[in-house]
């Protein structure tokens, strides 16, 4: 199974929310990464077939998702970024309603619905009112609801925003369990995640695909660009304004900074092994996440 | 089917929905109807200046009008015109209020302001069944057919249109069939008639949200990215709507005719519907009219609906969607009357904005040559509009969000 992104184009006005964009995504988990407004959501939304490409096509196998209508929706599995729910339903009513969209049969799907309870933690209140949940909890609704009719394409927009550190790793345990021989696309903020469970890392600033590649591809990119020097407290405020910091830390009265440089930024740092987050902030050294 | 229950589900789980249910029912059943019977329309009158100061005895007046009205024996000829006038002018003059109370004095006026003008006396500030000689009541059915072609030639309804007009009042039976009218007359005249503009107000509030409310609650992208998440998803929300409308008008339609049968029974069912207005031409009763009037009302309502659930699916706001659907009906019911003519009939084909008392007007409507009584049009169009709306409603919702 593979999706194939053909110079997928979303316009807003003058503004190219996502431009050109090709791919290719085979099974396994997709990481997509970028900074607010690189242009994550329309791109999903686009192979949710639910925002309509300004030009370019996607494909499923060889045919054209739009094309497909309700087959291509019926292996799909999606959780918004800014996922709804109705507030006035239980845990369980509202997977059976989401259930009854997607066309589960009522048996399979309570059967379903209790076992994906379960797995995401939210047994003891499947039948208090969805209103009730803390933001984590709703969080893990939409993960379970997402997941019903067992999609061979699954898409989270930004799944673990308000997990707590606890849930994130049992959903990165689900989702690496699940993947197998599907097609997990996933967008996220949180570096972490990412490295931990996507297979292919695809890299996205200003509507474009500036990378694509697996974890240590990607961050073999980094090699020679990651540094630490040890400097005077005095000293941050100046190496902030000159460098791209990824991390500060302190030891004893001296503080450790972490570096991201093409060239030895200066005589005292030493060269060190890099992560994937240094390789986010390497390409969003003004955006969120730079010290 | 599952998908309709669940979507007819979730729609009665909105407190808005609830809370606009009670609200009609108050409104329309205990406000409109039983209060209405038992105190401010048909309670003895005590302080004349409001109907609030009437006392709460309906139920027991109306059987005492009843029972008046009934003595005069059925048929409506100069004779019992004449008794009427007589008996009416006797018990004022000894007792006006009992004369007010319990006579049936509004019809008989009106016939006679209508039927005999010249009988009346511009200095005497009394109506006119107080004074007038009741000798000189005479040719009740010359007089009416005489009122109604004057009344279509002052109109300017002349020619093919008066003969086609006239041609239609042959079919009414005379001698009329005569009971006490008011309760008809409020009933048929008021109550139903009224039914539509309060309906299209709550249906609004509850129905603008059926598919517009999926993006308040950031729920449509889940919606439409499930298999039956496009057209049978909005076939179902579409079923619910009607569902929900038939539901609120079985419920008034159900709690307004317990009431009338609790308050006004069955009596005068088969006088003719020109006994509360002289000038009709409709060949029918009092029961063909409420029938008439209640399906007027349903195919008003699934009209109204069709349009309000287009409307939903076209925004994606619950303020714009009920703000547009109150629009549809309110609008035109405010602007109509600085209309010219034509223009307010062509209003009046938009659902629920006509009204079912048309049965008792010569309106028509004139197409590619020929004339057309009002209410036939009036009781089709309305349905058909709703009816188209739906196949739009359907691409609205499955194509809005991919703008």
């Amino acid at each position: 199974m593979e999706l194939s992104l053909d110079r997928l184009t979303k316009q807003y006005g003058r503004k190219a929310a996502v431009d050109r964009v090709s791919a290719e995504l085979g099974t396994g988990v997709h990481g997509l990464l970028g900074a607010n407004g690189a242009g994550k959501t329309s791109l999903m939304r686009m192979l949710c077939a639910i925002l309509e490409p300004t030009s370019g096509e996607v494909f499923l196998n060889g045919k054209e998702i739009t094309g497909m209508g309700a087959a291509y929706r019926n292996l799909l599995g999606y959780l918004p970024q800014d996922f709804g729910y109705y507030p006035n339903y239980t845990a369980m009513e509202f997977l059976l309603y989401i259930a009854a969209l997607k066309g589960i049969p009522k048996k399979i799907a309570k059967k379903r619905a209790v076992e994906l309870l379960e797995l995401v933690g939210l047994t003891e209140v499947t039948d208090k009112k969805i209103k009730t949940y803390s933001g984590g909890m709703k969080q893990r609704i939409g993960i379970a609801q997402a997941l019903l009719n067992s999609p061979e394409i699954l898409i989270l927009d930004e799944p673990t925003a308000g997990l707590d550190p606890k849930e994130r790793v049992r959903f990165r345990n689900l989702l690496a369990d699940y993947a197998g021989d599907k097609i997990v696309i996933l967008s996220t903020h949180i570096v972490s995640d990412i490295e931990m469970i996507a297979d292919d890392v695809l890299l996205m600033k200003s509507g474009k695909i500036l990378l694509q590649g697996t974890v240590p591809d990607l961050t073999r990119q980094m090699e020679g660009k990651v540094w630490e020097l040890m400097i005077q407290p005095e000293d941050t405020k100046i190496w902030q304004a000159k460098a791209t910091i990824t991390n500060l830390r302190h030891e004893g009265s001296q503080i450790i900074l972490r570096i991201l440089s093409d060239t030895k930024p200066d005589e005292g740092a030493v060269l060190c092994e890099p992560t994937l987050e240094d390789l986010y902030l390497y390409y969003f050294p003004t955006k969120e996440g730079v010290m | 089917m599952e998908l309709f229950l669940l979507e007819h589900k979730k729609l009665w789980r909105k407190r808005s929905t609830k809370i606009s249910v009670m609200l009609c029912f108050i409104y329309i059943v205990v406000f409109g109807s039983i209060l209405s019977y038992q105190w401010f329309t048909f309670g003895s009158s005590d302080n004349h200046t409001s109907a609030f100061g009437n006392h709460f005895d309906g139920y027991s007046m109306i059987r005492n009008r009843q029972a008046y009205s009934r003595s005069f024996g059925g048929e409506l000829t100069d004779e019992t015109l004449q008794e009427i006038i007589n008996d009416y002018q006797k018990i004022e003059a000894a007792d006006i209020e009992q004369a007010s109370d319990i006579t049936d004095w509004q019809t008989i006026d009106n016939y006679l302001s209508l039927l005999w003008p010249e009988l009346k006396d511009t200095d005497i500030y009394k109506i006119i069944i107080s004074y007038v000689d009741s000798e000189k009541v005479t040719g009740l059915y010359e007089r009416r057919q005489q009122a109604i072609e004057s009344f279509l030639e002052n109109n300017g309804q002349t020619g093919q249109e008066k003969d086609y007009l006239l041609r239609i009042n042959e079919s009414v039976k005379t001698p009329f069939h005569y009971e006490w009218s008011q309760g008809w007359a409020t009933l048929l005249g008021d109550v139903i008639p009224d039914l539509g503009s309060v309906l299209a107000l709550f249906l609004s509030i509850v129905l603008s949200s059926l598919f517009a409310g999926e993006w308040r609650n950031n729920t449509s992208a889940l919606v439409l990215t499930t298999r039956h998440g496009w057209k049978t998803v909005a076939c179902a929300k579409i079923l619910t709507g009607f569902a929900f409308a038939l539901e609120l008008y079985l419920l008034l339609s159900a709690g307004n005719i317990v009431s009338q049968l609790l308050f006004l029974g069955v009596t005068g069912w088969n006088m003719p519907i020109q006994i509360v207005k002289l000038t009709a031409i409709a060949p029918m009763n009092m029961l063909q009219a409420e029938i008439y009037e209640y399906v007027f009302l349903l195919l008003g309502i699934i009209g109204f609906t069709g349009i309000v659930m287009l409307i939903s699916s076209a925004v994606k706001n619950n303020v714009s969607a009920l703000l547009l659907s109150l629009a549809v009906i309110y609008t035109p019911l405010i602007i109509t009357k600085y209309l010219p003519y034509e223009i307010q009939k062509m209003l009046d084909l938009i659902p629920l904005v006509g009204n079912s008392a048309d049965i008792f007007r010569t309106n028509t409507f004139h197409i590619f040559g020929a004339y057309i009584w009002s209410p036939y049009l009036l009781i089709t169009v309305p349905v058909l509009i709703g009816l188209t709306c739906l196949p739009f409603t359907v691409s609205c919702w499955a194509k809005r969000q991919k703008a």
